[in-house]
């Protein structure tokens, strides 16, 4: 590797290193008790793989490894994509003005396509171990095909990673992509609870085609290539890399600005959309009302607030759907309930937890215009709730469109609920907003737009601050009736309100003690490589 | 290509956004050993013109040339002998000042030893070395371009293309950058830069060069314009500016 390379990435190393120990030790020791976690779950399965390929036949192991190379591939190649993280990567705006060959700096991508891959990395380490324990398999066998299969693997990522970039660089296709890609993600659990289709249960039963990658890498990780499968292994090499850098290359020459600024809105789409973001002028006075546009106008500007509420009513309702299906019944009742707080879930990321996320400058508007603190935050409030309300509401008419049975009370349980947890989390979500800031790119269709600390603390606080609406529940099973129901509702929404009045009181004060750390924390940027 | 080639070579120039043409069909020469000023109002097209110039951003029609290489077909060539100052960040915010030089003196090839001591001498003369284990992140925008100052320096190039350079950067900063950069110029450096501070590039510059909308509509010495009885202000104000009419403001 060069001394170009080289230094990018340690460069990246050390910004790596000065960020982490800005974080203090508590940061790092979660993010490190995580990734330990995690890793460690993968390097169990790493052992399977090694005790199940130590001693099987030579029969079974070629059974084994071409279903076992497959699963790799496409983990390695999918996974980034539907967990909605596309991993490091070159930031080429900062490093485009040197004069580094367009080959060191694929090098280096194709490098950093191991951060989405590090799993699959374990697991052939341990399917190697097996492979070169078992005394039927020649020793170099694995030794050469394992690290070839994880060559074509990061030759292939990088290709499809710039590839998909640029996809989604373009207005009108990035969210309908995105979209497309993470309902893909809900089919895995669709084909767990019903079965796989009948073309993938007959697919599976039959031999893999003999021209599959996996295949050919297969035998040759098992010490039985043919002539055939050497000249297959090559062409699948030689056909990922000329990919590889033939999307990389596509990715130096993008003109990202060109592409924005060929975009047009139908003038008559435009004036609809300007007559729905003056609607709070009509509702409340300025400074609210002004507030309130200004965050719905941010937001629906933003790709990856689109995304987060294209998602609430269309990946909700897959996966909903065949957990609270109920065999010859139909549907529960339950369903537009669950659909609506998994929405509320969603924009929750986007609306809720770091609610000064986009903002990044507009904090510094806002501390030093002469509109009171708790304005802004009400003003952000309100306008999450209005989005709150749009979601449960396109909720409910897709559920009319599907003939999915509603009742006028469950559609007022469904307001009810959704809203009186949306009160909840405001609440905490100012608070959390103000100790947990993070600058997030409202371009970036996806990523985390919460830190890493906060979101392990939202896994906590998501029971408790259900706590009171799942009493209600409880009081309808228990009494069996929807007056205690409704009743125990009434009483979580005063809980709620007094909550979030003493909330925003703390948060008021916070946001004076913390103003010069969150303008801080919301202008921070990065090293040479992007993490998405 | 011998040196006898201009510094700068621009011929039929054109970027288009979608319809509207950000530069319209530039012509311009910079001589070498020149510094010149490359003036215009805002959104006249100057920054779209570097990004060009650097390779950035790809023409849509029209050639350049920088340093006798045309540029793209020559980008590695050229870009290992400019210098560049860019409007936008293009710094690390999670690297120190000194990590962050030393990085880029390596992206031009030097040796780890060399730009690790250029780095500190840079640091030196800029005075950002009182605290060197700040984050570039918690640098104030003045530092920020000081920084960016010493990372054009570093591997000494031929030509410095720079985005509003003294942007934000304190009297003495200025003083110490301008002293810097006609040196540069001294000793037979080219330097192309932007400013909106007119007073300055017509103390430092002795060529200009004023955009107004994507199109070149001056080109003159600054010696020449002091010969008329008009400052580079006037000049500005009368190519590319329209008399407010503050009237039009009557409850201010």
């Amino acid at each position: 590797m060069s001394s170009q390379a080289r230094a990018i990435l340690r460069v990246q190393c050390r910004s790596l290193w000065n960020f982490r120990t800005s974080e203090g030790v508590a940061g790092r020791l979660l993010a490190g008790a995580l990734a330990l976690l995690w890793y460690s779950l993968w390097a169990g399965l790493a052992v399977t793989a090694a005790s199940l390929l130590d001693q099987p036949a030579r029969a079974e192991l070629l059974v084994i490894l071409p279903w076992g190379l497959m699963s790799v591939f496409l983990y390695w190649q999918l996974a980034p994509v539907l967990a909605a993280s596309l991993g490091a990567t070159l930031d080429l705006k900062k490093l485009l003005v040197y004069p580094i060959p367009e080959g060191q700096l694929f090098a280096v991508e194709v490098l950093l396509r191991l951060t989405t891959g590090l799993e699959m990395v374990l697991v052939l380490i341990g399917s190697a171990i097996g492979l070169l324990r078992n005394p039927i398999v020649p020793r170099w066998a694995p030794l050469v095909a394992l690290p070839l299969f994880a060559l074509f693997n990061l030759l292939l990522a990088a290709g499809l990673r710039n590839l998909l970039e640029r996809v989604l660089a373009r207005k009108h296709v990035r969210e309908t992509v995105v979209l497309l890609l993470v309902l893909a993600a809900g089919l895995p659990q669709l084909m767990v609870l019903t079965g796989p289709p009948l073309f993938l249960r007959q697919m599976a039963a039959r031999k893999p085609l003999p021209f599959w990658p996996w295949v050919s890498f297969g035998k040759l990780a098992a010490g039985e290539a043919a002539f055939y499968d050497w000249g297959l292994i090559a062409l699948w090499l030689a056909a990922a890399y000329l990919f590889g850098r033939w999307q990389f290359r596509s990715s130096l020459r993008f003109d990202r600005a060109a592409v924005e600024a060929s975009a047009t809105r139908p003038a008559r789409t435009a004036a609809a959309t300007e007559r729905f973001f003056r609607l709070p002028s009509w509702l409340a006075p300025d400074p609210l009302a002004a507030l309130i546009e200004k965050e719905l106008r941010s937001l629906f500007r933003s790709p990856r607030f689109r995304l987060v509420f294209l998602m609430g009513f269309s990946f909700g309702f897959l996966i909903w759907w065949p957990v609270l299906r109920r065999p010859g019944q139909g549907l529960s009742g339950d369903y537009p309930v669950f659909v609506s707080l998994y929405a509320l879930l969603l924009l929750s990321e986007v609306v809720f937890w770091n609610v000064f996320g986009f903002d990044r400058s507009a904090v510094q508007v806002y501390l030093t215009a002469p509109v009171s603190f708790s304005r802004v935050l009400i003003g952000k409030n309100l306008a999450a709730a209005s989005l709150v309300t749009l979601e449960v509401t396109v909720v409910l008419l897709v559920c009319a469109v599907l003939r999915i049975p509603l009742a006028p009370l469950k559609i007022l349980e469904v307001y009810a609920v959704t809203l009186i947890l949306c009160v909840y989390m405001l609440a905490a979500g100012n608070l959390s907003s103000l100790y947990y800031p993070r600058a997030v790119n409202p371009e970036h269709s996806w990523g985390r737009a919460s830190s890493a600390r906060f979101q392990f603390l939202a896994l906590l606080l998501y029971p408790v601050l259900g706590s009171p609406v799942l009493l209600a529940y409880a009081a309808r099973f228990a009494f069996e009736s929807q007056a205690a129901f409704f009743g125990m509702l009434g009483v979580a929404a005063g809980i709620g309100a007094a909550f979030y009045w003493v909330a925003l009181d703390s948060a008021l004060a916070l946001a004076e003690q913390r103003k010069e750390r969150l303008i801080e924390a919301l202008g921070r940027g990065a090293g040479p490589v992007l993490t998405q | 290509m011998g040196e006898a080639s201009p510094a700068i070579a621009v011929r039929g120039l054109r970027k288009l956004y979608g319809d509207k043409a950000a530069v319209d069909g530039l012509d311009l020469t910079v001589p070498r050993g020149c510094f010149f000023g490359f003036l215009g109002p805002n959104g006249a097209g100057k920054t779209t013109t570097i990004r060009m110039l650097m390779g950035l951003a790809p023409a849509t029609s029209g050639t350049i040339e920088l340093l006798g290489l045309p540029m793209p077909d020559r980008a590695l060539d050229i870009k290992r002998r400019i210098g560049l100052v860019p409007d936008e960040s293009l710094l690390f915010d999670r690297l120190t000042g000194c990590e962050f030089l030393e990085f880029v003196g390596r992206m031009y090839g030097l040796p780890r030893a060399t730009a690790a001591g250029r780095a500190g001498e840079l640091l030196e003369f800029f005075e950002l070395n009182g605290s060197p284990k700040k984050l570039i992140g918690e640098y104030s925008k003045g530092m920020r371009k000081r920084v960016s100052m010493a990372a054009a320096l570093i591997h000494g190039p031929e030509l410095f293309l720079m985005d509003e350079p003294f942007e934000g950067v304190d009297a003495v900063g200025a003083r110490i950058m301008k002293g810097l950069l006609l040196d540069q110029v001294r000793q037979g450096a080219t330097i192309f830069l932007t400013s909106h501070v007119l007073e300055v590039v017509e103390r430092l510059c002795d060529r200009v060069a004023i955009l107004h909308q994507g199109r070149l509509v001056m080109e003159a010495a600054i010696g020449d314009l002091r010969n008329g009885a008009e400052t580079l202000e006037d000049a500005f104000v009368r190519l590319v500016g329209t008399e407010r009419a503050l009237e039009k403001l009557a409850w201010l």
